[in-house]
């Protein structure tokens, strides 16, 4: 692991915008975020679990991972009485996908599969099970239903991009970020509606913007609307917007499990991956309730990456590494957005878990 | 109490083609032409009532449109739109010549119609039909005579700067009158362009003085669709217009103002109703589950 992030920098010379948060949902007793395991994470790494030369998961190995790591989480050592501790016969579970960076990276299909078995075994009826994702054309790409048992959901906010029809009009975050005129992002109306559990599914991305995505940028920017506005010119509110966002009564409160599929991972370029060459393959997969505790984790993995390869640092904010005309495409020293890996502290900030390594136990487990 | 309904202006054909194209007028429903001088007689025998336009002496007027501008580095995303609310608003009481660019006819009706402007409108052979359909549902629909309502005065010094600042009010939906002196019923009252002024930031400027809270409307989920309010406080209605091409779905909308019924008449979406209608913090809000072209609601407390 790398040495501590600089978190001076986090806190320093940041506009927070003004944030108007509407939502009539209550806060659960004890909200799903950060959870019973705060401060906490499982980190599993499996040689096998897939092969680099075809990018082919191993089913099997993904099985023996998500078994281990949900045991070592929650200290069960029946997987079952792991996932019965987050999770219901009665729940209807949103499982929420990342297929932004389909076909090179995105919530792992045999990973999903897995947890669905897991939330099957457990009582929970397909038909309580959404796959979902924000873009149609995105979650089509991936063709989760050749995974998956007969009966569980694969649905998506925006069969055409821009659509706002499967948003709640009644729970929005309301800002001004950069004079737009659409000042809400509303949080898709599922998940207030129907789910009554959410299990977080990112990867382990390296983000233009963000710095990196994982656990908080998934569940933040792929549960609202109109969040592509929070960048503009090589400025991006990212910082402050994707916790706020996620802090977000019920998604807070109703999102209990964090898996972060590190099978494949993007070092730069993210969240697309249309560059194999930026790829690499953790083989890692990260279990956890509290989303700051997991993306901490996941920080360093793509900065330490980022240094093996001699590219500038996620952290760096310096001008002379700006550039635009799609030059970061190419080139991991080529920033788009000054980047504001911050927003994991901020998130801490507002309750969301914890961000100082030194607190955060680390259960590690080899396959 | 009933709205009292003006006698409708809607806009017309222009129409300079030959007269044996009368049948594929009729077959779109087209009744009333536009006609370069010295044909309406020709017209006319032919059972359409034909007047004399003059284009030249007409105000000409955008093709309505949106241009996505996607090679041009930008403060935002937002894309252009080609709209004539503005202008219309300037130049009160005078004749509009649009030439409609393919696709656009039946929005510009929809928009000389909800500006209450008189329009002759040169369409395409291919876009008689919709021009055709959007003409009939302006008729059923009509006019209530509601004055217009906005937040911002604005004594036009008649400039180019100035122009290009209305422009970007309506854009914005920062709906404003053009007055000759300064009117302390608008909540802003802007009097002229400073010369260097970038106009797009004069027109930030102007939405940071109002305040989004005392906004009479505020559009989410498109920002393509443009507004024109009337009303008197106690009923109101609003002419919502898509530049873009594709419908919007799921657009909400926020007025200013407790009205406790809306109704939504929407081209091309008949029976379409409001949706997620409530009142709150002193507004009233909707959904409009699509809209095409052109809508219009209707609201009374």
């Amino acid at each position: 692991m790398a040495a501590a992030a600089p978190t001076a920098l986090a806190a320093k010379d940041r506009k927070i915008p003004k944030y108007r948060v509407v939502s009539h949902y209550q806060p659960a007793a004890q909200p799903g975020m950060p959870g019973p395991y705060r401060g906490q994470a499982a980190s599993v790494h499996a040689a096998k679990c897939i092969d680099e030369a075809t990018e082919k998961p191993n089913p099997d190995a993904v099985r023996e991972m998500m078994t281990r790591g949900m045991c070592a989480l929650t200290g069960d050592t029946d997987v079952r009485d792991a996932w019965a501790r987050l999770v219901s016969p009665a729940d209807i579970v949103g499982i929420k996908v990342n297929c932004s960076g389909a076909p090179g990276i995105m919530s792992s299909p045999v990973v999903v599969a897995e947890i669905v078995r897991n939330l099957m075994a457990v009582g929970v009826k397909p038909a309580a099970l959404w796959i979902y994702e924000r873009f149609q054309d995105q979650l089509d790409s991936v063709h989760y239903g050749r995974y998956l048992p007969e009966g569980v959901h694969i649905w998506a906010a925006e069969n055409e991009r821009g659509s706002r029809d499967s948003y709640d009009p009644a729970t929005y975050v309301e800002t001004e970020l950069f004079d737009e005129d659409d000042t809400r992002s509303n949080l898709i109306r599922l998940v207030g509606s129907r789910f009554t559990k959410i299990v977080n599914v990112p990867n382990m991305k390296d983000h233009g913007a963000a710095g990196v995505t994982g656990c908080l940028k998934n569940i933040a920017y792929g549960n609202f609307s109109n969040v592509a506005r929070s960048h503009s010119g090589t400025e991006t509110h990212t910082y402050s917007f994707i916790g706020t966002l996620a802090a977000v009564e019920p998604l807070r409160s109703r999102t209990v499990l964090q898996v972060m599929d590190g099978l494949r991972g993007v070092w730069h370029g993210g969240p697309f991956s249309p560059n194999r060459k930026f790829r690499f393959y953790p083989k890692r997969m990260l279990f956890g309730t509290d989303p700051v505790a997991v993306d901490r984790l996941l920080l360093d993995i793509i900065d330490d990456k980022r240094k093996a390869e001699n590219a500038i640092s996620v952290w760096d904010r310096s001008p002379k590494h700006l550039g635009t005309g799609g030059d970061h495409e190419i080139n991991p020293d080529v920033f788009q957005f000054v980047r504001e890996p911050g927003h994991i502290e901020y998130a801490a900030g507002l309750g969301l878990g914890v961000y100082e390594l030194d607190k955060i136990k680390v259960a590690s487990v080899e396959v | 109490m009933p709205l009292a309904f003006l006698a409708v202006l809607l806009p017309g054909l222009y129409w300079d083609r030959p007269v044996d194209t009368a049948d594929a007028l009729r077959k779109a429903g087209i009744e009333r032409l536009y006609v370069p001088a010295g044909r309406e007689m020709l017209w006319r025998e032919l059972g359409f009532p034909a007047t004399a336009f003059d284009r030249a002496h007409a105000v000409q007027a955008a093709a309505p449109t949106v241009e996505y501008q996607m090679d041009v580095a930008s403060a935002t995303r937002v894309p252009w739109v080609d709209a004539n609310g503005w202008r219309f608003e300037r130049e009160p009481g005078r004749s509009f010549f649009y030439n409609a660019s393919p696709d656009s006819a039946a929005l510009a009706a929809a928009e000389a119609f909800a500006y209450g402007v008189d329009a002759a409108i040169r369409a395409a052979p291919e876009d008689l039909a919709p021009f055709g359909r959007m003409v009939k549902f302006l008729g059923q629909i009509g006019q209530p005579g509601l004055p217009v309502m906005a937040n911002i005065g604005v004594i036009d010094d008649g400039s180019d700067a100035m122009a290009e600042v209305l422009n970007l009010l309506a854009r914005h939906n920062l709906l404003f009158r053009v007055t000759p002196a300064v009117d302390p019923k608008y909540d802003l009252n802007i009097s002229n362009v400073p010369e260097a002024a970038n106009p797009y930031e004069f027109a930030m400027q102007v939405r940071r003085h109002l305040t989004d809270e005392k906004r009479l409307v505020r559009i989410y989920g498109s920002n393509v669709v443009l507004v024109r309010m009337t009303g008197d406080g106690s009923v109101a209605r609003l002419h919502l217009l898509n530049y873009g091409k594709a419908t919007v779905k799921g657009l909400r909308v926020r007025v200013l103002g407790s009205y406790k019924q809306g109704k939504l008449a929407a081209f091309a979406h008949d029976g379409a109703a409001l949706g997620d209608y409530n009142m709150v913090d002193g507004a009233t809000e909707f959904t409009i589950p699509e809209l095409g072209a052109y809508a219009v609601v209707d609201l009374r407390d």
